[in-house]
């Protein structure tokens, strides 16, 4: 019993990365159809920002390491800012989907790779030697859990809680759940839709710093190539809950990571992945749309 | 036209100095080395460059091979197979009279055949995957095989008492999975029970925590870990410890390095055990000498185990050189079989197929203050 709560654990914590993750890649999807596959490489910016600003903020301020994050957000959301106005906009303009589409690969491969070519970052492995969080564990119900996974988890419920009041209550989520429905219409009422983009663009990169964050605090290192699996993971987690609806997201991740840790636990270790992408592909058949998708017909 | 002329004399002088370069060249023997001195292992391949030097320059003030000077002809291959084989086919050209190389099992590999084809010595002073020199009749290395390396593991968690066993590696890796084999047929002579066995399916991955809970709970004496450092260090072990395992974690050469990669309190990486091909704190002379070479000429931070390994593959090819008398590449490989040799890296007599048979140290980890450092065990054969 103590076993089976410890390996939940486990998979509540990895669930709630994919699941702020996924919440990136379900967000951009809603409002313009684009499966943006340079997100995890947003993750390795925002990592590899931590990296650097670690030190600094212990050593020169005198403050927390996790108060770093707030830099990193601030250069996730220019990052991914910045892809829109550069590559996606452009591209919307002229291109059809499929274009955008294969965009978005190209400029996860441009990040990936310019990521490598800077001499600073380079293609080694780096370690944050810092704790991240206060170090130690605690005993919850007869299992001892390390503190990161405990705030990993606390964190992403109030991220996630946040979210869903931003998008609900206040004008700017407004207009992005209206941009998701439909653009015309959101310009006839006023809404500036190109505006909204950039802010979804925005929404997304933070998330996925604090995804970064919880990633730096569990595994202590930063690779250039780190967001590729978990963005794929991630991106799993969101098309399997309903790719576009943010619940969808949130719960996709965390069946995600409970699947694995439980798989890996109790059937077997080498079939994690596999299994993972075998749990999609049947619920892809009973529900195509994912587990809180409708099955709306393409509007035209 | 005075540009032209001052143009045309200096072509002149070029040629003359290329001309004696080339016949001052025939008066020594040349060896051609292929490593990644840039790129990712570039720290791997200036190492390796450094000891050969080493090695030669010794060579040279002792008054050469067969009287003649010794060159180093160095090649980039950027640890890239496709560039290991280009940078073979160049030193062909330069003719070498044999060629060491390279770093990486996947490089080394990619030219083994050609060398077998084109009838030449190559030996290798790292590369430890088990088919190197198996097939190729040319090919010898100084280093022992992966497993060799397992079965030693096996023999040093027998020889503490260790019976239960837990072991986790990865499926989707040659070098993970092939020590983890080696491991379980020693094992199973030595009378050990692997009383469980977890693995990943690739070699990037970073959570191993549901594994490492699964074996903690299993109540094992040691875990076999056969992993690099890069994830050894930061993942592995923190998570091992995390999971509320406190025994010893065993693994092979690929935790070299870890302490430039620990993380958090230092105190969970202590307990833990490798093979390695050498110690800098191995106190036989042989060790010595050759670190207070080494750190005379080069900076010490670059010395590690596969320098005493390219020296020892440096100072053998010496040796078969002089056997044979003579460069002639057939005669070299007729001096190369079955010698034996005693190095930095140990006593080692190459079997049938070019590896040795040879010792190995055991390696384990200590806190420094605010650092880990490596402390020499005892050497095993």
């Amino acid at each position: 019993m103590t076993d089976l709560l410890q390996q939940v654990i486990i998979g509540l914590r990895i669930g709630s990365i994919y699941a702020l993750v996924a919440l990136g890649y379900t967000m951009v999807y809603g409002i313009i159809r684009l499966i943006n596959f340079a997100h995890g490489e947003f993750i390795m910016v925002g990592g590899y920002t931590l990296f650097f600003t670690i030190p600094v903020f212990i050593n020169v301020f005198g403050l927390p390491a996790w108060m770093s994050v707030l830099v990193a957000i601030v250069v996730c959301a220019a990052v991914g800012v910045l892809s829109e106005l550069l590559a996606y906009r452009p591209v919307r303009k002229k291109g059809t989907r499929m274009t955008a589409l294969i965009t978005a690969i190209g400029v996860s491969l441009l990040l990936q790779n310019l990521a490598q070519a800077i001499p600073m970052i380079g293609p080694n492995p780096r370690v944050i030697a810092q704790d991240i969080f206060q170090s130690g564990s605690i005993n919850l119900l007869g299992v001892t859990t390390n503190l990161t996974a405990i705030f990993t988890i606390i964190i992403a419920a109030f991220v996630m809680i946040g979210l869903q009041l931003f998008i609900h209550k206040t004008k700017v989520g407004r207009a992005m759940r209206a941009v998701s429905e439909n653009k015309a219409a959101s310009t006839l009422v006023g809404i500036n839709v190109n505006k909204t983009i950039v802010i979804t663009f925005a929404i997304g990169a933070s998330l996925a710093a604090i995804g970064a964050l919880m990633y730096c605090a569990q595994y202590r290192s930063v690779t250039t190539t780190m967001g590729t699996m978990l963005g794929l993971k991630a991106f799993v987690s969101a098309v399997l809950g309903g790719i576009g609806l943010i619940p969808g997201a949130m719960l996709g991740g965390i069946l995600i990571g409970l699947v694995e840790a439980l798989v890996t636990a109790y059937i077997s270790s080498s079939y994690a992945n596999a299994l993972v992408f075998v749990v999609l592909i049947i619920v892809l058949l009973v529900k195509p749309a994912g587990i809180m998708g409708k099955n709306v017909g393409e509007k035209v | 036209m005075k540009i032209k002329r001052l143009v045309s004399i200096l072509l002149c002088v070029m040629m003359i100095a290329m001309g004696a370069s080339a016949a001052l060249a025939e008066d020594t023997v040349k060896i051609g080395h292929i490593a990644p001195m840039t790129g990712g292992l570039a720290a791997y391949g200036t190492a390796v460059n450094n000891a050969i030097e080493l090695a030669i320059s010794e060579i040279n003030a002792n008054g050469g091979l067969l009287g003649k000077q010794v060159e180093l002809i160095t090649k980039d291959n950027q640890a890239d197979p496709a560039e290991t084989v280009s940078a073979f086919n160049a030193l062909l050209g330069e003719d070498v009279a044999a060629i060491i190389g390279a770093i990486r099992s996947a490089c080394t590999s990619a030219i083994t055949g050609l060398a077998n084809d084109e009838g030449i010595v190559l030996i290798t002073a790292t590369s430890t995957a088990d088919a190197i020199t198996e097939e190729d009749n040319y090919v010898f290395r100084s280093c022992y095989k992966d497993s060799f390396q397992g079965a030693m593991c096996a023999a040093f968690a027998a020889a503490q008492g260790w019976t239960k066993v837990g072991i986790l590696y990865t499926v989707g890796d040659a070098y993970s999975s092939g020590l983890r084999d080696s491991f379980l047929a020693a094992a199973a002579e030595l009378g050990l029970t692997v009383v469980e066995e977890q693995s990943t399916s690739d070699i990037s991955a970073v959570d191993f925590s549901s594994q490492l809970a699964t074996i903690a709970s299993a109540g094992v004496d040691v875990l076999f870990a056969p992993y690099y450092y890069n994830t050894i260090g930061p993942n592995i072990i923190p998570q091992a410890r995390e999971a509320g395992y406190t025994g010893p974690i065993l693994g092979a050469d690929g935790f070299d390095g870890t302490e430039s990669v620990a993380v958090g309190d230092l105190k969970a990486y202590e307990n833990v055990y490798f093979t390695n091909h050498y110690s800098p704190e191995d106190p036989s002379p042989a060790v010595q000498d050759f670190i207070a070479a080494y750190t005379a000429v080069y900076p010490p931070e670059s010395l590690n185990a596969l320098a005493a390994l390219a020296y020892d593959a440096m100072k053998m090819l010496a040796v078969a050189i002089e056997k044979a008398g003579t460069t002639d590449h057939d005669a070299i490989r007729e001096a190369m079989v079955g010698m034996h040799y005693v190095g930095v890296t140990g006593d080692m007599t190459l079997d049938e197929t070019g590896t040795p048979a040879k010792s190995v140290s055991i390696i384990t980890y200590v806190v420094d203050g605010d650092k880990l450092v490596q402390k020499f065990v005892t050497t095993a054969q």
